[in-house]
């Protein structure tokens, strides 16, 4: 059979290759450009499964390619158990979102941008498959950095809405600020470790390297700056919320299930090497705690389904992060497992009740129940999954972190803190508790409203996907009576150092967890009763605070401004204004250059006096013509003389016969003339009486300085003191014929020697060409 | 596109609406009718003998363009609009940018010229070889003709 190595390139490329065929043929399969979605997803999720077998967890099979040696940078996939894990779910959910897309998108939407909707989405979960296999920092900062991008389209999925191009692009913006902190972070740590590969930075020799570095703790500030970023973090959690204007299967997909988990896969990935930090276990505990209560305290006063479930999302990504920073990574596969499951099946619930109800607000929602009662049973077992009632999934998750809270060395160090975040944890699962029931009562029993009575039930193709998570959720949870799960849960963690098994059973072990889960059961159901004053009280303390999106809202604000005025002050369309700046800075830069290495006028040692009769007949009338320039009282006249100053310059190459600048010079010059010609008739009226005297005065003391310099400069360059060093022209000249093929040694250094030069020179022209057309062709069409 | 602007141009010259008209000096045409052409092959000589003696595709592009400028001088902008230049300067990047690639996919450096052909005889303007730099040269030459084309059609034709 097929080299296991070549399994990891497949998975990879498999996807990228579909979302190409997606983009080229999308146009002419329209909707059902989806079944290359479903059906690539399927086939690299068969591939995972194959390897997590094949693989063995001490020795993973590695795919190893070195991209760019000279950088130590390496294209190298890892089939390690965590990766495979979260390649797992990528390529699985992905399977169920693609064939849910089939149902969910309008097929009568252009066919072409449906093609871009599943060609963004493939490449999406070819970057995500990317990320959890990679085994190269640098590789890994690449997919990330795909995932935002391709994210970014799939949000602004809805261009012709305002809000939704303004949640794509606070949505990028936020996760590339962090991806770019990340990537400084990964380099630092890849120059202090003289490696970017993952699996060797945990070498203890790697370690001892890293840890002893000043970088170290910076590194780790930036790694998680990229991760909280990601995985919407407190203070950057409102990008999430306003993401949710996407397309559901796109929410379902990214912002439920896989790329906000990458964040927190990323520190699964990182904790091998940054635990050790006493910074990490504080950091990690505050801000995902944070995230964990917030979130769970916000959700309850939503009214927007998607609001909702994109609350609770972020609230069980602050628990994952708590979780590393506790130092218990033996459950982070059991709690993303969970929640991928039951979250994305309420995704799709609220996908399916959006289209049968055209709402997705609470207040106009009930009374589905007898309309759709597929979708009814399913989204109970997903919401009681959630609030984390037995025998589901989402019960076995509850009571291992419960497990792990009441056991835990980093807590135990102070049991008052440990206390406080107990009592802190149960109230916020108290709040998602009751925030699992209001979402099953607020939509589907109670009266039916005026729009739920037009609802009829899904097609199987929406609740399928849906039947798969939900039904999958309770299978889970009913085989902790056996110990599948538990094997399951404990051979796909990250297992970072000092990790012991985890135990994972419905049948009850110990009594504290369960304890403790009664008490939050308790507790919720007190909230629902009273989730009405509490939903009032909630949204008048709204008012007070400053929302982190409002903050963030006036920081975008503030940089524009500042770039406009900024823009507005340089920028301000005066030629002359631009010339004053280039030609002083010009001469400024030259002085201090020149007064840095030790060059004055003193140097120069030709005489002026040595030059011929003719030389200097020539240069008179050159000193006239530009006398002329400057005292013309129009613009016409100016211009004659300019030329006439040219020409008399190549007629000076004729005296010291250059043949080759004489013949650019005069081309030159006939050429730059017509060119003045032809703009003197749009130029503003010549106003050099207008001018202040201060005015006057700056433009005098830049003409001069111009002069000076460049007059200095020349004359030093035939001066002894550069002429008896080494030129660069000797040695161009002796390369000219052995290399170039050709006794012209300028336009060989132009075609050949400085080829690359010459390219980006030429690039240049072709762009301002373009450039010239269409801002003249556009202008004249609006006049 | 081409066609529709000429159009548009004859149509105004035709109500007399056009501010500025087309100038019409006879001198100029007759002047014109034998300089065109001559500057051109003047240009196509210095494109070949560029690499021994002096000239080359820049300066050979910077002559045609000049021969271009007359031309518009001489038979108004309309008539030399009738060519969307920019097409020039971007076949010109085109030609150099593959001549540079095909090195790079013998597994020699980017813009890394050889000889193309070589031949016994002395041909006029070519001599007896023909180097892949000379090919690089020649989007140099389109690029040059194209660009400053571009800008003086443009230019001429604001009004």
């Amino acid at each position: 059979m097929a080299d296991p190595q070549v399994l990891l390139l497949i998975i990879v490329f498999l996807p990228l290759a579909a979302a190409t065929l997606a983009l080229l043929v999308g146009r002419f399969l329209g909707a059902y450009t989806g079944v290359l979605m479903a059906g690539s997803a399927a086939v690299c999720c068969g591939l995972v499964l194959w390897l997590l077998r094949l693989s063995p967890a001490d020795a993973p099979v590695v795919y190893d390619y070195a991209w760019m040696p000279e950088l130590g940078v390496h294209f190298r996939l890892r089939a390690d158990p965590f990766g495979l894990f979260f390649a797992m779910l990528i390529s699985g959910i992905g399977t169920l979102v693609g064939i849910y897309s089939l149902g969910y998108i309008d097929p009568k939407l252009a066919a072409n941008r449906l093609g871009r909707y599943y060609a963004a989405l493939i490449a999406f979960m070819a970057a995500m498959l990317g990320v959890a296999l990679s085994d190269d920092l640098i590789l890994l900062f690449i997919f990330w950095e795909i995932t935002s991008i391709t994210s970014y389209m799939l949000i602004g999925f809805w261009y012709e809405l305002e809000v939704a191009r303004k949640g794509a692009l606070t949505a990028l913006l936020v996760t590339a600020m962090g991806g770019l902190a990340m990537m400084v972070g990964f380099v630092a740590i890849g120059v202090v470790a003289e490696t970017f590969t993952i699996s060797q930075l945990s070498e203890p020799e790697t370690l001892a390297r890293l840890t002893g570095s000043p970088l170290f703790v910076p590194a780790m500030l930036l790694v998680l700056l990229g991760a909280f970023t990601k995985s919407a973090q407190v203070p950057w959690h409102f990008w999430l919320p306003g993401a949710m204007v996407a397309p559901t299967p796109v929410s379902t997909y990214l912002h439920a299930a896989t790329m906000v988990k990458a964040g927190v896969f990323l520190v699964g990935r990182m904790l091998p090497i940054f635990a050790i930090s006493s910074l990490w276990s504080p950091i990690l505990v505050i801000v995902g705690l944070w995230t964990f209560s917030l979130s769970a305290y916000q959700a309850l006063y939503e009214t927007d389904l998607k609001a909702i479930l994109a609350r609770t999302t972020l609230s069980t990504l602050g628990l994952i992060m708590m979780i590393y920073g506790l130092d218990a990574p033996n459950q982070d596969a059991l709690q993303m497992f969970s929640h991928a499951g039951y979250k994305g099946a309420l995704f799709l619930v609220a996908g399916i009740v959006e289209h049968a109800t055209h709402t997705r607000d609470l207040r106009d929602l009930g009374g589905l129940r007898k309309a759709m009662p597929i979708t009814f049973v399913l989204c109970v077992l997903a919401a009681l999954s959630m609030s984390g009632l037995p025998p589901f999934f989402g019960f076995l998750a509850k009571e291992a972190l419960y497990d792990a809270l009441l056991h835990n060395a980093f807590l135990a160090q102070a049991p008052a803190a440990q206390w406080g975040v107990i009592a802190l944890v149960i109230l916020s699962n108290a709040f998602i508790f009751a925030v699992s029931f209001k979402l099953i009562i607020g939509i589907f029993l109670g009266k039916p409203s005026d729009k739920a009575h037009h609802a009829h039930e899904a097609s199987p193709v929406l609740w399928m996907p849906v039947a798969v998570l939900a039904v999958g959720v309770l299978v889970l949870g009913l085989l902790g009576f056996t110990n599948i799960t538990e094997h399951l849960v404990n051979a796909l963690s990250s297992r970072g150092h000092g990790t012991e098994h985890l135990h994972v059973s419905l049948v009850p072990h110990a009594v504290g967890p369960l304890v403790l889960s009664l008490i939050t059961i308790a507790l919720g159901i007190v909230i629902y009763r009273a989730r009405r004053s509490i939903e009032t009280a909630q949204l008048r303390i709204k008012a007070f605070i400053p929302s982190a999106q409002g903050l963030w809202d006036g920081f975008i604000h503030g940089v524009t401004w500042a770039a406009e005025n900024y823009s507005r002050r340089w920028q301000n369309g005066s030629l002359r204004w631009y010339f004053i700046g280039i030609l002083g800075f010009y001469v400024l830069i030259t002085l201090w250059v020149m007064n840095k290495v030790g060059l004055h006028l003193g140097q120069i040692s030709t005489s002026l006096l040595a030059m011929p009769w003719y030389g200097a007949a020539l240069c008179g009338l050159m000193i006239l013509a530009m006398f002329t320039v400057v005292t013309a009282t129009t613009r016409l006249g100016a211009t004659i003389a300019l030329s006439a100053t040219g020409f008399l310059v190549s007629l000076m190459f004729v005296v010291y016969r250059s043949p080759d600048i004489l013949l650019t010079q005069i081309l030159i010059e006939t050429v730059s003339t017509i060119f003045v010609l032809l703009i003197l008739y749009h130029m503003p009226q010549f106003k050099r009486d207008q001018m202040t005297p201060g005015n006057k005065l700056l433009a005098m003391g830049i003409s001069a300085g111009v002069g000076v310099v460049i007059f200095t400069l020349l004359m030093l360059t035939m001066s002894p003191l550069f002429r008896a060093k080494d030129t660069l022209g000797a040695g161009y000249l002796a390369r000219t014929l052995s290399e170039g093929f050709g006794q012209n040694a300028v336009n060989v250094i132009i075609v050949d020697v400085r080829a690359i030069d010459t390219t980006g020179e030429i690039t240049v022209l072709v762009v301002v060409g373009l450039l010239v057309y269409s801002v003249l062709r556009a202008r004249r069409k609006t006049t | 596109m081409s066609t529709r602007n000429a159009r548009r141009n004859a149509a105004r010259e035709k109500s007399g609406r056009n501010p500025r008209k087309e100038p019409q000096s006879p001198v100029l045409h007759t002047v014109a009718r034998i300089a065109v052409p001559l500057t051109l092959a003047v240009s196509v000589v210095i494109f070949f003998q560029g690499h021994n003696l002096p000239g080359g595709g820049f300066i050979a592009g910077v002559l045609a363009a000049a021969a271009g400028a007359m031309y518009l001088l001489a038979f108004g902008a309309a008539k030399a609009a009738k060519f969307r230049w920019w097409k020039l300067s971007v076949l010109g990047l085109l030609v150099s940018l593959i001549t540079g690639t095909v090195p790079l996919l013998q597994g020699k450096a980017f813009m890394d010229h050889t000889i193309a052909l070589e031949w016994d005889t002395t041909l006029p303007l070519l001599g007896h070889e023909l180097p892949t730099a000379a090919f690089f040269d020649l989007g140099v030459y389109l690029i040059v003709l194209g660009t400053l084309m571009t800008i003086f059609v443009e230019l001429a034709l604001e009004d």
